[in-house]
């Protein structure tokens, strides 16, 4: 049955005669799957190899895929190139171009060409910049509830935000790190973390 | 196209209550012609419900400056995302004016399903305590009906649609006919069980009661539980007149549904005193045409209805059709938001949800029940609910590397957010009128809206923030934070009461039964009859009042009174 077919049988009302297994199986095969082809066409070969090892950094490969395995540079760019607004792309830019400021003036050399070692006290002190810039805004509203307050303009916040949209959004950071599924089919409102995993995987 | 046809009714509007409209009339008889301004949707086409973000382009994020550039207004509601922006109207398409310092936001779909696509699905009855309201209080006019007259409509249309929801004999929230409850989580159990313990049985804490099938219901299935409704629905699972009275209508064989029919105006026959069709302009082509019918409803929404009307102004009826009682466009309410509270809730770490239940909580109103407040007059529920925080909490945290990632894998602490929607009151000087300076992509005066909250309705809203932080706080939650949030009117989308209801004529623009006291075969029934605008989501009582109207037109067109 191809998707089209499938999404027919399921809008006649067919959804009832199904078995609660095919059901959900038609459901399944009934999404689209539309490829996702992208360009970079904003960050040059420099600036898209510095986002891609500090998204590496901050989500790694481990026994899951990792930042670059998902092209999350590619999403950046994207991002980068039609969401933002010019203030903020050139915000971004000259953050970027900033690390390697820091990576020459202690270590005589790009951020890409340091040590790990190097990197990671990099990231530190990036991160440290920006928790102070969030304390600095403390008393200021907060634009979204439930989070602390965001320091929209500090490079490595925007980073951070982008690397996690673009890791956890894909289709192995939502399906193999996280334990997404299209169609749950049941809710349950208390289950044991552990058990909740377990059925995500079958 | 030229449509020679006198239709026995003609029905303006396809969404919630021309969805009712149109199946009640065909089901009783009648050659219903249902006008749409927008297009068709095909359900396998267009619902993306399934769609996942990596197979958007922004992944969720939105096409922001599409949006910004065509969307402004439609785009501050949560619903017009990246998937379901295209069920929204552009705005510059469709422009309302507003008085500076006085914003309004008008969200609008067009398309056949109209808004019952992405709407929130929460059902409540009203009650006497809503229906007596004005009338103890002296405010505006009475309702002319109560609820007796409403609750075997109630039943009716709850019947057909499928509602689940726990019973809770309360008598300012009349129970519906229920299907099975949804299941409240970890988190929402345990506010549930302090709120019971330390509010003496004056508030309840119980699941949102929704338009949403738990088990299979009138050959639609049960909810699969994907999330996103706005979205869309392939099984059908949630009500909306696309999925079940659209359908209903087109099985009786005697529906025609003509989309792309932008409604310019009605016309009426002086000698008559009968409406005698609709001026309909073809979106696409532009091309204007007339068609004729018997009997009109206008469900197309409590603004968009009263914009047609005020178009069909007669040398008779100089400030708009069946408006002699000058109320039309006037006493325009939605209901106040903005306030309440949000908190960690400890504990429950090695607890989560299976599934995304497209449902909250609700609190139903406390306020001047049983004990009177002083600060204001009426009340409001809570919606809400927990949830625990995902990944994004990672983005302001400074970690990184494998121990960060394997943190972030598991979902981070509890949350909980009581959010109040309150009552509120009918007023005069708040209305719309027709802009003749600003036209529509199709050449139709638009509405120029001026509407404001007023006294009581800030004092609502100032207590929903305390009264949901004293819940959080009985329930010994942390870090409680309650907001007043300045959402202006039009925000919780329930805009109503332009075209209300009443006795008298001279102060009413419709009858009980949703008549038009000047034109009786014109009947309003959308949110534009609404006299009173409760704490509660009205959609079910628009839908309730249209077959009730249905049922007494086709009485009284049997009759020849119509």
């Amino acid at each position: 049955m191809n998707r089209r077919d499938a999404l027919r049988l399921l809008a006649t009302g067919a959804a009832l005669q199904l078995a609660p297994g095919n059901l959900l199986a038609a459901l399944r095969d009934a999404r689209a799957l539309l490829g996702t082809q992208t360009t970079v066409r904003t960050l040059d070969l420099h600036q898209r190899a510095t986002v891609t090892a500090i998204a590496e950094l901050i989500i790694p490969k481990t026994d899951t895929p990792g930042a670059t395995d998902v092209r999350v540079a590619e999403f950046i760019d994207l991002i980068v190139t039609e969401w933002y607004d010019a203030e903020e792309r050139t915000h971004f830019l000259n953050g970027l171009a900033d690390v390697d400021v820091r990576t020459q003036a202690l270590f005589g050399r790009n951020f890409v060409d340091s040590s790990p070692g190097q990197q990671t006290q990099i990231l530190t002190v990036l991160g440290q910049q920006m928790s102070e810039e969030a304390d600095a805004l403390q008393n200021h509203a907060r634009q979204y509830r439930d989070s602390p307050p965001q320091p929209q303009k500090n490079f490595y916040y925007m980073l951070r935000g982008l690397t996690l949209m673009g890791y956890y959004t894909s289709e192995a950071g939502a399906t193999r790190e996280l334990d997404f599924q299209i169609i749950p089919g049941r809710f349950d409102g208390c289950v044991d973390v552990r058990a909740s995993r377990e059925e995500g995987e079958n | 196209m030229r449509d020679e046809t006198t239709y026995d009714a003609i029905v303006i509007g396809s969404g919630m209550t021309g969805g009712w409209a149109a199946k009640e009339l065909t089901e009783k008889g009648l050659r219903t012609l249902v006008l749409e301004a927008g297009r068709s949707i095909v359900p396998e086409e267009d619902y993306v419900e399934h769609v996942p973000p990596w197979e958007v382009k922004f992944r969720g994020m939105r096409d922001r400056h599409r949006q910004l550039e065509d969307q402004p207004i439609q785009s501050t509601c949560y619903a017009c995302d990246e998937w379901s922006a295209k069920f929204f109207v552009s705005d510059k398409e469709h422009p309302y004016t507003t008085e500076p310092g006085k914003p309004f936001r008008w969200i609008r779909g067009r398309q056949v399903g109209g808004r019952s696509i992405m709407w929130g699905r929460q059902v409540y009855r009203w009650s006497d305590l809503d229906f007596e309201a004005n009338l103890r209080q002296g405010i505006a006019i009475d309702w002319p009906i109560r609820y007796a007259d409403i609750a075997p409509w109630y039943d009716y249309v709850e019947d057909f649609i499928g509602i689940s929801g726990e019973p809770l004999g309360l008598s300012q929230l009349p129970d519906s006919k229920f299907l099975p409850p949804m299941q409240l989580n970890c988190a929402e159990t345990a506010v549930r069980d302090a709120i019971a313990k330390h509010f003496g049985g004056e508030r309840v804490l119980t699941i949102g009661r929704v338009a949403i099938l738990t088990k299979d219901h009138r050959e639609r299935a049960a909810c699969h539980y994907c999330g996103p409704c706005e979205r869309g629905c392939i099984t059908r699972s949630y009500f909306s007149s696309l999925n079940a009275t659209l359908p209903a209508a087109e099985k009786t064989g005697r529906m025609t549904l003509r989309p792309h029919s932008v409604v310019h105006s009605i016309s009426f026959d002086r000698r008559t005193r009968r409406a005698t069709g609709v001026r309909v302009i073809d979106a696409k082509t532009r091309a204007i045409s007339e068609v004729r019918g018997k009997l009109i409803f206008l469900c197309a929404s409590a603004l968009e209805s009263v914009r047609i009307l005020f178009n069909s102004a007669t040398s008779e009826f100089s400030h708009g059709l069946a408006n002699s009682s000058g109320e039309l466009g006037h006493n325009l309410m939605d209901h106040v938001k903005g306030g309440g509270a949000g908190a960690f809730i400890p504990g429950g770490q090695d607890k989560v949800v299976f599934g995304r239940r497209p449902n909250g909580i609700y609190i139903p109103r406390f306020r001047n029940v049983k004990t009177k407040q002083l600060e204001f007059l009426r009340g409001y529920g809570f919606q809400g609910g927990g949830h625990r925080q995902g990944w994004e909490r990672g983005i302001a945290q400074t970690g990184f590397g494998p121990e960060f990632k394997k943190s972030l894998s598991r979902p981070g602490p509890w949350r909980f957010t009581f959010n109040g929607y309150g009552e509120c009151l009918p007023n005069h000087d708040n209305y719309a009128e027709l802009d003749k300076e600003t036209v529509d992509a199709w050449g139709i005066p638009v509405l120029k809206i001026h509407c404001a909250f007023g006294e009581n309705e800030y004092a609502i809203r100032k207590d929903m923030s305390i009264a949901a932080a004293e819940m959080l706080a009985a329930a010994g939650a942390r870090d409680i934070e309650p907001f007043t949030d300045d959402d202006p009117p039009g925000f919780s989308i329930h805009e109503m009461g332009t075209a209300r209801m009443g006795r008298d004529p001279k102060t009413s623009v419709l009858n009980s039964y949703n008549q038009a006291h000047d034109v009786k075969n014109l009947f309003i029934t959308d949110g534009g009859a609404m006299v009173s605008s409760s704490c509660v989501n009205p959609s079910l009582t628009y839908m309730a009042l249209t077959a009730r109207a249905c049922d007494y037109a086709v009485q009284q067109m049997k009759r020849g009174e119509l």
